[in-house]
């Protein structure tokens, strides 16, 4: 198949957007590379700690009158957004296809849910009310007003460029704070491209800003006493630190961080439509994502499970492995060299702790020519055990440990052994297994005959345990609340 | 062919619209007493390809198994064979008009029920479509 056109041809020199202004940065440059062509699409700043001091003292400028600014006029801004993002739906796609190596059919659904929070933002006329009750003592009435706080940090992980500053993006404009993102280092251009529709979308100077760096910039920014409150979303040891930075400085957080997910398939289970689930939820975005299904448990006798493994492997097998512009491709490169590597190490650990490869995802056939740095194929365990660390610890890649569970006890038994909470599936025909799955699963966000279980816009997406730091989560209602405080009124007039 | 993605799927079925739309459009040039008609099923045409690319791009988002729903749709290369009005008669040409309309219908029909696990919207907009294919047939059996 031909490759789609790619909208970058040249190298791009980003630079910083701050106080509605593309700035050049002093920081030293870094190459974003195609992880699938291996060629360099753009060069990244790492920002100096002046400019990060910059942006906060822009944002925090521009604070004040934003809040003041009507809502409806705020939420005309994300009208005007929302259009911008549709009309180059395609190009910013193929963008994060470029920098992130996912396929195109990925990136548009990355796309449409980043879309989505735009969407759910707008509306924040009806969702920013407070409440308010007469008489709550005779002739005292008492009411609820949100307000909101100043400037947020937002620091982005590199496995969705363009979809996880939109969590939390919309919500804190829409609600009359600032923001400052803090793109991945590895993938940055979403965000640029994203900030220059901001810019046509006419949003004042300062209310959303956009600064690139490595871990020095997310660390002065969220130092920095400017900063009322941050959102991170990354691996867990790295949200533990955010969570008790922001703690000791006294800042809001959302903080989310790893995921090992169960996927539980019940012997009812109808594997004709679960195993496509499977194939998205173990391989999609390359097995890089916080809701990746990462161990099957197959409940039921040896005759299911031979029906169960055969079936995987026959679809695992027949993954068409390549560049993410080629329509015909399923599965594209891991983003990096290192994360490869860090794949690579886990298949060894795999086999060394006496788990069976399946299928080996060393072993790379790829429809066209493309230099092998960052591909891997699907690779499958059999006989995967909790105490294994394949079977406990977060891959961040295409790889599947299959488990047994005699039964659904056992399995959610699993779920609960896990330091992780991110998120579960149960794959069945019986509403009562899936009751129970649901009751009793300790995570945040759960499926039921669904492999990603990946809450819409206008749900919180959630988390537990160490794939959690916070109270409030980003999306919807929640996010609002985030980025409000709720100022309480009780008067009385004589 | 084989089509296995989402966005193959539905580039090829925007593809075959097109196509036949110019195909009717052409048609409707070469034979003015039944102008009307032939631009009439260009237009719907069209707007078979515009429900498609709405419902894909409005349904595809990270959780949909995108990249493997459509798992051994084959299709035929020649769905809209090339030159298809050219040098034939009207009743000729109407008949491999009805032809192609009838592959395309199951092409929709084979999409439909490959793409069953997908949201709802997307199998539903191919059965609509192949629903009104038939429709079509019957129309251009009235003037053949």
């Amino acid at each position: 198949m031909p490759i789609l056109d790619e909208p970058i041809k040249e190298p791009l020199g980003l630079k910083n957007y701050i106080d509605g202004e593309w700035e050049e940065s002093e920081g030293q440059l870094q190459d974003i590379v195609n992880p699938a062509t291996g060629k360099t699409i753009a060069k990244a700043p790492s920002s100096t700690e002046q400019e990060v001091k910059e942006a906060v003292t822009a944002a925090k400028q521009a604070f004040p009158e934003w809040r003041r600014t009507p809502p409806l006029a705020r939420c005309r801004c994300l009208f005007r957004l929302k259009e911008l993002l549709e009309e180059n739906f395609e190009q910013l796609s193929r963008v994060q296809t470029m920098e992130h190596g996912k396929t195109i059919d990925e990136s548009r659904g990355e796309t449409r849910r980043g879309i989505e929070n735009v969407e759910v933002a707008a509306g924040i006329p009806s969702l920013m009310m407070g409440d308010n009750l007469e008489d709550i003592a005779s002739g005292i009435d008492e009411q609820l007003i949100r307000q909101p706080l100043g400037v947020f940090s937002l620091i982005a992980p590199f496995n969705f460029p363009f979809m996880v500053p939109l969590w939390f993006a919309p919500y804190a404009v829409a609600t009359g704070n600032c923001i400052i993102v803090k793109p991945s280092p590895r993938d940055p251009i979403s965000q640029v491209k994203l900030a220059e529709l901001v810019d046509e979308a006419g949003f004042p100077p300062g209310v959303w800003s956009l600064v690139h760096g490595e871990a020095g910039v997310a660390t002065a920014l969220l130092e920095h006493p400017g900063i009322e409150g941050a959102c991170f979303v990354g691996s867990t040891p790295v949200a533990k630190k955010i969570y008790a930075t922001c703690g000791q400085k006294g800042k809001r957080v959302i903080a989310q961080g790893g995921a090992k997910n169960f996927i539980v398939v019940m012997p009812d289970a109808n594997l004709e439509r679960t195993i496509p689930s499977l194939m998205t939820s173990f391989y999609g975005n390359t097995g890089q994502r916080c809701l990746s299904g990462a161990n099957a448990v197959v409940v039921g006798d040896d005759s299911f499970y031979r029906e169960f493994i055969q079936a995987f492997y026959d679809a695992a097998s027949n993954i068409k492995i390549g560049y993410g512009l080629d329509e015909a491709i399923q599965m594209g490169p891991m983003q990096s060299e290192d994360g490869k590597e860090r794949v690579l190490g886990y298949i060894e650990k795999g086999i060394k702790e006496g788990a069976k490869l399946l299928l080996d995802g060393r072993k790379i056939d790829m429809e066209e020519e493309f230099p092998e740095t960052c591909f891997l194929s699907p690779t499958i365990f059999e006989n995967v055990t909790g105490d294994m660390r394949v079977g406990r610890e977060e891959i961040f890649g295409p790889v599947a440990s299959i488990m047994r569970a005699k039964n659904l006890d056992e399995a959610i038994g699993m779920t609960r052994n896990s330091p992780f909470g991110n998120a579960a599936s149960i794959f069945t025909s019986s509403g009562k297994l899936a009751r129970k799955f649901r009751y009793e699963t300790p995570c945040g966000n759960l499926g039921i005959n669904i492999g990603i279980a990946a809450p819409m816009a206008f749900f919180p997406f959630s988390g537990m345990k160490d794939s959690f730091f916070g109270i409030l989560h980003g999306q919807g209602k929640e996010a609002i609340r985030f980025f409000t405080e709720s100022k309480v009124v009780i008067q009385r007039w004589w | 062919m084989r089509l296995q993605t989402a966005s193959q799927v539905v580039n090829f079925a925007a593809e075959i619209e097109e196509k036949l739309a110019k195909f009717y459009e052409q048609l409707a040039k070469k034979n003015p007493e039944q102008r009307e008609f032939f631009l009439s099923l260009a237009k719907e045409g069209r707007k078979y390809k515009l429900w498609i690319q709405r419902a894909y791009h409005e349904v595809v988002t990270d959780a949909l198994e995108t990249g493997f729903s459509f798992e051994g749709l084959d299709t035929d290369e020649g769905l809209i064979e090339e030159n298809l009005s050219e040098n034939r008669n009207l009743p000729d040409i109407l008949d491999r008009a009805l032809d192609t309309e009838k592959r395309i219908q199951n092409f929709y029909q084979s999409a439909a029920q490959k793409s069953k696990s997908f949201l709802a919207d997307v199998p539903r907009t191919f059965e609509r479509v192949a629903r009104r294919r038939e429709k079509r047939r019957e129309k251009l059996k009235s003037i053949s």
